[in-house]
């Protein structure tokens, strides 16, 4: 009996001292990405992946990587979700950025959109015309992988620059024949024009990943980096277990409707990771930005020194396959 | 809640096995749940072993020629890709990667599709270069997301042996904790139990008839306290009445004793009774060199008063005798019927004087004291001899043929006398 007393009692006390022992909570600012791909942060917050960690999430909502990169470099956010190709073009420019993790991969994510009435059957079909892109971006970056499979370059054709969201009134307006868009504005393009585009088949030509960006990382930088990866990983998880109700939580947090959830969600790959893939990548994309001449840099930079793995080491060290 | 020994017994076994059952349980969910991490484990090496033969492919040949041939390739991804169908049952987050791996497979397969497009006959070389970096990239990533499939499944053995080996411990520590507490607690009940009986035997040896009171209960116990605690209940009414019993009987005892010395008619000391106390008497007064007197009285013309009034008023005159003697006598003299219409009658610490005054007594009261027979008074009278002990007399017996001898001088004298032996030499 007595044992049992001491047993209810320690436990007692245990939990009451989980109760008011609570880890210091960090107000964060995460400048996310109105995308899709954004997913795992609209999951964490709608489950209350970040309840348990040491952050206080406030998302700063942008539209585009490179906005949410803008918005950590200025101060305005402690973090952000940038492509790879933004991460690869502002390698180029030597910002003093790190990335955290890799949480969302697409090998479909930009689309190649056409004037129907155009007959554009590949890519050689391309040249001279008037194509709509987002600068610096993967938009960018895959135009010129498309044309380059014919052997061409963005010389051979005339490039226009648009803010995503404006990619489809430059199409309208006649301004442009073809532009790239990534998702949803693919999506929505295709919605809105119906029969007058053609959408490329492109999946596989250019994989495009979704990153936590931040400043360069001081000690606290690391640990609300930890558990920013904490609740991503926990969201991450719940999508892989419930896909039905993780799209649902997306598409009410972004107005979306049901068919471009389901047309865009087989693409997504979410997980965790900073691997020798997204190295290669950014790599990659930096060294055919020079190549192109795309970027005004001459110099590939090492990729390296744009990733922190300290967080993510912390979290899932499995899931971190570079030197560190 | 009052619980039996063999219930205890049984619950204390049935605890034990639930343990033992435990514990065998846990060995076989532990056995299993390594076998899924080594089977996931399995997979994952498979999964790597598989990407990193189709690295090497790529790395070795040249994709881009005319002449490259896809059987290879293409036996290798349709392994790669019937392998990711048969994945054994995978936890959250391996799940998680395996849907990344299947994607990633779909990515490699979309790729490899679009670069083996035409052979890219008008690509530049840079971008073949890139392409091929690209293709390389995805089978990193698959060969990334296997090893990490892998490294959990490894973590996963290694958490399930460290906690079946902390649960086997700790079982074992409660099984033993258990059966100790258990065997303590048994013996324990048992011992105190066993003493308390005991000690309730020993007092109702003694005759102190308590109820047993036990400190543990048990069913057998209490069945064993609850028969004593009866039998007790039963043994004390029934010495009650052994007591009581016993009180009859030494009164009974006494009626009987006094019956056998008590002559009936008159309910003074019979004959028996009488040399009893005389001789006690007689010893005293030699051992003390006390005065000792005996008074013999006889009923003068007895015969007469039976033939003329009957023989039961010739009893009546003997009690009244009797009845009178015994007013005029002290408490520490002794009156006994002597035989017939004989008495005799002890004086301790007595004189011939002393004697005489008691026969005088006697004598006038009787005188006094007459009785009736149909309103007609009927006056008897007594020949009373008095001897007194003296050196001469060697026993009870002399002494009272002496106040025998006074007696029968006495009626020789005229009747209704009172004689004295004279003795020569008186205390």
């Amino acid at each position: 009996m007595v044992t049992l007393l001491v047993l209810i009692g320690a436990g007692l006390f245990y939990l009451n001292f989980e109760y008011r022992w609570q880890p210091p909570k960090y107000p964060v600012i995460i400048a996310v990405s109105k995308t899709p791909l954004s997913s795992p942060f609209y999951v964490a917050k709608a489950i209350g992946a970040f309840d348990g960690t040491c952050v206080d999430v406030e998302f700063d909502e942008v539209v585009g990587g490179q906005r949410a990169f803008a918005k950590v470099m200025n101060g305005d956010a402690d973090f952000g979700t940038s492509s790879d190709s933004v991460i690869a073009f502002k390698s180029l420019a030597s910002r003093a950025f790190v990335t955290h993790a890799m949480f969302v991969q697409s090998d479909n994510d930009v689309k190649l959109i056409t004037r129907a009435s155009e007959k554009i059957n590949s890519a050689i079909n391309l040249k001279g015309r008037k194509i709509g892109v987002t600068k610096g971006t993967a938009s960018e970056y895959f135009l010129s992988n498309l044309l380059a499979l014919e052997g061409l370059t963005t010389e051979d054709v005339k490039l226009y620059h648009y803010k995503p969201e404006q990619l489809v009134n430059g199409f309208i307006n006649n301004e442009i024949d073809t532009f790239v868009p990534w998702e949803p504005f693919g999506f929505k393009s295709a919605q809105l024009l119906h029969d007058i585009v053609k959408v490329h088949k492109t999946k596989g030509l250019n994989t495009l990943s979704f990153n936590l960006i931040s400043a360069k990382a001081d000690n606290l930088l690391v640990e609300k980096a930890k558990c920013v990866i904490q609740g991503l990983s926990i969201a991450i998880d719940y999508i892989a277990s419930y896909p039905a109700k993780s799209k649902k939580i997306v598409m009410n947090e972004l107005q979306l409707s049901a068919e471009f959830i389901d047309w865009v969600w087989p693409d997504y790959i979410f997980k965790l990771g900073l691997n020798q893939s997204l190295l290669l990548s950014v790599k990659s994309q930096a060294v055919w930005a020079i190549a192109t001449q795309m970027s005004q840099f001459n110099e590939v930079p090492n990729v390296e020194r744009f990733i922190d793995s300290r967080a993510l080491l912390q979290v899932i060290p499995d899931a971190v396959s570079i030197p560190h | 809640m009052n619980i039996s020994l063999l219930q205890r017994i049984f619950f204390f076994a049935l605890s034990c096995c639930f343990l033992f059952v435990l514990l065998v349980g846990s060995v076989i969910w532990s056995s299993q749940s390594l076998d899924l991490a080594f089977s996931r484990d399995n997979y994952g090496q498979q999964l790597t072993n598989q990407t990193n033969k189709l690295k090497q492919l790529v790395a070795n040949d040249n994709i881009y020629d005319s002449n490259y041939s896809l059987h290879q390739w293409q036996s290798l991804q349709l392994k790669l890709t019937s392998l990711l169908k048969l994945s054994p049952n995978l936890t959250v987050q391996q799940h998680t990667i395996q849907i990344s791996l299947q994607s990633q497979n779909e990515s490699l397969k979309s790729l490899f599709t679009l670069i083996n497009k035409n052979k890219l006959k008008h690509a530049s070389e840079a971008i073949k270069k890139h392409l091929k970096a690209r293709l390389m990239i995805q089978l990193e990533a698959i060969r990334s997301d296997s090893l990490q499939l892998s490294a959990i499944a490894k973590k996963d053995i290694y958490n399930t042996m460290e906690s079946e080996a902390l649960f086997i411990i700790s079982v074992s520590i409660a099984s033993i904790l258990a059966l100790l507490l258990g065997a303590f607690s048994l013996t324990n009940i048992v011992r105190k139990s066993l003493n308390e009986v005991k000690r309730a035997f020993e007092e109702n040896s003694g005759g102190d008839y308590q109820k047993i009171k036990l400190s543990h209960h048990s069913q057998e116990f209490d069945s064993i306290a609850e028969a004593f605690n009866h039998m007790n209940e039963k043994l004390s009414e029934s010495t009650v009445s052994l007591t009581m019993m016993k009180k009859i009987v030494e009164d009974r005892t006494h009626v009987l004793e006094q019956l056998s010395n008590t002559d009936p008619l008159t309910k003074v000391a019979n004959r028996r009774a009488l040399f009893e106390r005389a001789n006690m008497e007689f010893s005293r007064a030699i051992r003390n060199k006390s005065k000792l007197t005996l008074l013999l009285l006889d009923c003068d013309l007895f015969k007469k008063v039976n033939d003329e009034f009957g023989h039961l008023f010739g009893d009546e005159v003997l009690t009244h005798i009797c009845k009178i003697c015994d007013q005029e006598i002290r408490d520490i003299d002794f009156l006994a019927r002597y035989g017939g219409e004989e008495f005799i009658i002890v004086l301790p610490n007595c004189d011939i004087a002393g004697g005489i005054e008691t026969a005088n007594r006697i004598q006038h009261s009787l005188a006094k004291h007459c009785l009736s027979m149909d309103g007609k008074a009927i006056s008897v009278t007594l020949s009373i001899g008095i001897c007194m002990l003296n050196e001469q007399h060697k026993s009870l017996d002399e002494l009272i043929n002496d106040a025998d001898k006074a007696m029968y001088l006495a009626k020789e004298n005229g009747r209704n006398r009172i004689e004295v032996l004279p003795s020569p030499n008186l205390h």
